[in-house]
């Protein structure tokens, strides 16, 4: 208590409680937030981290409990509200203008605009502060051709040009390669020296709380389960507060002999939507029982890659063999057949139908299946049995079978896909950004169900953003940068930080290419 | 918005059930009938006795019953012909323009049999009959291909494409009845030749056969959802094109076959009218009306959700709607058309009402909120 009386708190939130039809998002949360303090707030999906942070920004109204800034109390009737007061959002999704260069975004509804801009002040203005953090942006690039890294950096420019004394990072550093997080964590660090106050929402980065943050509060259910000072926490303490129960953090590795080849690749090109070429020759061989990792930040080919091997994007050259078969003109269904089993990245627009229930959704990889499909009659009684069966083995959290697709969280649905995926025994399989936004203990499942796919002999191709995923599971890792292989690394030789240089494309001998 | 010691508020359904959609509908057809009684009213007419006629026509009477039963039959076969591509995500508008094509096509078969010259030409039932079915099922399918073809190939707008196509058809008929026409009367009138009576189509207690195929096709298209493969990459394809292309379902050939079947049963409802149903057969010089008509497959459609079974009670309201407002029009000496004003109140309220389908109304006690507040 006594720090608390040295410093007054910038922010303060007494007993905020939203409740939504059938949950109760935020269940009387109490925090404060200190001049100067990066305040960590931790949870899985789901705790109500989305739900704070959308009041604090003023974006929902809490049903009840009050807000208090330096002391006095405030009502966010809008985000306008918000940032009037000092708070500055920097948003999981970028919302900038791609068109338009650096500066432009930064003055975008800033009031100093107006109605007719003056650029030069406004650049003086923006250099300054870049000067007093430390950040170094182009002005005069156009927002597509920035990193996702410096678009993020533009975006906290944004705010703190609007005056910003309170930053709120939505998971600041899932889109970032390694390199990009070191930067954003050295500026993170710098600002909060100049007394702004951070509150980074994270989810499962927990290296990341620890290393940064002054103060955590963790969430679980809605409620505040802890709240303590980082340095008196370890990654250990902080999951168990998360989750609610122990848990590992190594998924088992497990050594099998690799046997022949499933997927063999040939200098295989592939146009993006855009035009340009986004996969740019590409060979590569998976054998059964070996899981491949590709590595990369999203945009560097990994869909359009993806896409051509599932058969959902025509290639402009190159062959796929798949179990000795070439598929490379096949259509998806011969692909399906002949053993690909496919994970999409997009679970809810893709990997499901929302409006179908879970026998539906697990008819998506059986309905061409001989055992369900009688001359064109399809067997729903199976199919209800198998999803049952399904919900069990992968401990699915649903009422029951007949529950509609998007009626289930993120972890729940992924769990379905996977189950329906693996349940088919493909020869390959394709794991796109499997634990994307699912939590830890979803996470680990997921993980652990590809190390046992590839076990019982299937060949594996894990597409993630996540190094330590791709570390810890893969046997070969590959960097992508801008559709081409940085290398192909084993694991036993794959280091965290060479990896992370070739993601930015960089060979193994560090050459920029 | 507060009444008393209640507020009302809106909120978003998660879910439907059949039941509740049934009872929205009735819901509507309640309020248009309380909200047309003052038209009745503004005319004159007590809406009770003008109900009454209605019903009693349209339901009860000898001569009304079969007319009604007729419009029925021709409006399940357009309706079904919305209804499949529906449930594949597209829009069907040119039921009009396939069920012309199904009409022609009929014609076409007595045609090559030489009935143009001769009313008393004794034809055999039993094959230029099966034949004309056939004919005009295909004539539609053919409309409803071209739809489909470019919808699944180009991925062309099929709203644009079907709705130019019914125009296309209309002056078709028109080219082919009309003076000079291969179709014409001989005795010109703007009209097609007349069936002879050796084809009129059979009778099942005073109904057209027809009927009892409208109904068929309603549990098979059930059936077709429910159980089938065909079914369900149908309905996969209507909910999320990308998760069924994920999946490997054809994305070509599902909205192609949606519109060459839907099309197809459009085409039977231009058999159905124009050669089926006593007292027609022939395309007659007013057969731009049906063409409206058959839109009210749309909203047939519509409001049972794309449930083809759903569709027939819906179906038989509308039929027996538009035959009972035109007898008591006609009855009454009332100055303006009855049906179609009232099937025209009918779909709006309806359409109004589907706002039920997604949200509900709940009270909420102000007293208990005052109690936590």
């Amino acid at each position: 208590m006594t720090q608390e009386e040295k410093s007054q708190p910038v922010l303060s939130a007494r007993g905020i409680t939203k409740r939504f039809p059938g949950v109760v998002a935020n269940d009387g949360i109490d925090f404060d937030i200190r001049p100067g303090e990066i305040h960590a707030i931790l949870g899985e999906n789901g705790a109500g981290k989305t739900t704070l942070m959308n009041i604090l920004f003023g974006l929902y109204q809490p049903d009840e409990g009050e807000i208090y800034i330096h002391g006095e109390k405030v009502e966010f009737k809008s985000p306008l509200d918000a940032i009037e007061h000092g708070i500055g959002m920097v948003h999981q999704h970028r919302k900038l203008v791609e068109a338009h260069t650096v500066l432009e975004n930064i003055v975008l509804g800033h009031p100093h605009a107006g109605t007719i801009l003056n650029l030069r002040r406004a650049e003086q203005e923006v250099r300054k502060l870049c000067e007093e953090y430390g950040f170094k942006v182009d002005f005069r690039a156009k927002v597509w051709q920035l990193s996702e890294g410096e678009k993020q950096m533009v975006e906290i420019l944004k705010a703190l040009y609007r005056g910003a004394k309170i930053l709120i990072l939505d998971e600041p550093t899932s889109a970032l390669t390694p390199v990009e997080t070191r930067l954003l964590l050295d500026s993170v660090q710098a600002m909060a020296k100049k007394d702004l106050a951070i509150v980074p929402f994270i989810t499962h980065k927990l290296p990341i709380v620890l290393e940064i943050s002054d103060r955590v509060t963790v969430l679980r259910k809605g409620k505040v389960v802890a709240r303590l000072e980082t340095r008196h926490a370890t990654e250990k303490s902080l999951a168990r507060e998360m989750v609610g129960r122990d848990v590992l953090f190594r998924v088992e590795r497990q050594e099998v002999e690799p046997g022949k080849p499933v997927l063999e690749v040939e200098d295989l090109v592939v146009q993006s939507d855009k035009g340009f070429l986004a996969v740019e020759g590409v060979s590569f061989t998976i054998r059964e029982g070996e899981i491949f990792g590709l590595a990369g930040v999203s945009g560097n080919g990994q869909q359009e890659l993806v896409e051509a091997l599932a058969g959902l994007r025509k290639p402009v050259s190159g062959r796929i063999v798949l179990d000795g078969v070439d598929v490379t003109h096949l259509p998806p269904l011969e692909r399906w057949k002949t053993g690909l089993g496919y994970i999409p990245a997009d679970r809810i627009h893709m990997g499901s139908i929302g409006d179908f229930t879970l026998v539906e959704n697990v008819l998506l990889n059986y309905y061409f299946d001989q055992e369900y499909n009688r001359g064109g009659i399809l067997d729903y009684r199976k199919a209800r049995q198998m999803t049952e069966q399904l919900i069990e083995e992968f401990n699915v959290a649903t009422p029951g079978p007949d529950v509609l697709g998007r009626n289930l969280s993120g972890g729940n649905l992924q769990k379905v896909i996977l189950a329906r995926v693996l349940s088919r025994r493909p020869r390959l399989v394709i794991a796109d950004l499997p634990s994307q936004g699912l939590d830890v203990g979803a996470t680990e499942f997921v993980r652990n169900k590809l190390v046992e796919a590839k076990v019982n002999g299937a060949a594996v191709l894990l597409i993630s953003e996540d190094l330590d995923e791709i570390l810890d599971i893969s046997d070969w890792v590959a960097p992508i940068y801008e559709g081409r292989f940085m290398g192909i690394v084993p694991a036993a030789e794959a280091e965290r930080e060479k990896i992370g240089v070739m993601m930015a494309g960089y060979n193994a001998e560090g050459v920029a290419q | 918005m507060k009444i008393g010691k209640n507020e009302f508020k809106l909120e978003k359904r998660t879910s439907l059930s059949g039941w509740q959609a049934t009872s929205i509908a009735v819901l509507a057809v309640l309020m248009t009938l309380f909200l047309f009684g003052f038209i009745f009213l503004q005319a004159g007419i007590s809406p009770g006795m003008a109900y009454r006629e209605i019903f009693s026509y349209a339901f009860a009477n000898k001569h009304g019953l079969p007319l009604t039963l007729n419009r029925f039959i021709f409006l399940l076969f357009t309706t079904y012909a919305f209804i499949l591509p529906a449930r594949a995500g597209l829009w069907n508008i040119g039921m009009t323009g396939q069920m012309y094509a199904g009409a022609l096509s009929a014609f076409a078969v007595l045609y090559a049999f030489g009935a143009q010259q001769s009313k008393s030409l004794e034809l055999s039932a039993g094959l230029v009959i099966p034949l004309m079915v056939l004919a005009s099922m295909l004539g539609g399918l053919v409309i409803g291909a071209i739809a489909g073809y470019f919808k699944g190939k180009f991925d062309t707008n099929e709203i644009v494409l079907t709705m130019m196509l019914n125009f296309i058809l209309f002056w078709l008929v028109s080219f082919m009845i009309k003076e000079g026409g291969l179709f014409m009367n001989p005795g010109g009138r703007g009209e097609s030749f007349e069936l002879p009576p050796s084809v009129y189509a059979p009778l099942i207690g005073g109904v057209p056969f027809t009927g009892l195929v409208a109904v068929l096709i309603g549990f098979a298209l059930e059936f077709l959802f429910d159980r089938t493969q065909l079914g369900y990459q149908i309905k996969a394809f209507g909910k999320s094109p990308r998760a069924a292309r994920y999946a490997g379902i054809d994305t070509f050939k599902i909205p192609f076959m949606v519109f060459l079947l839907g099309g197809a049963i459009a085409g039977l409802a231009g058999y159905h009218y124009f050669a089926a149903v006593p007292g027609v057969y022939k395309i007659a010089r007013n057969y731009g009306q049906f063409g409206d008509l058959a839109f009210y497959g749309i909203i047939c459609g519509l409001i049972s959700q794309s449930n083809p079974l759903a569709s027939m009670p819906v179906a038989l309201l509308f039929g027996g709607l538009s035959i009972g407002g035109r007898f008591v029009q006609g009855k009454l000496h009332m100055a303006f058309g009855v049906d179609y004003a009232l099937l025209g109140v009918l779909m709006i309220t309806l359409v109004a009402f589907q706002f039920f389908y997604r949200y509900r109304i709940v009270r909420v006690s102000l007293d208990e909120e005052d109690g936590h507040a």
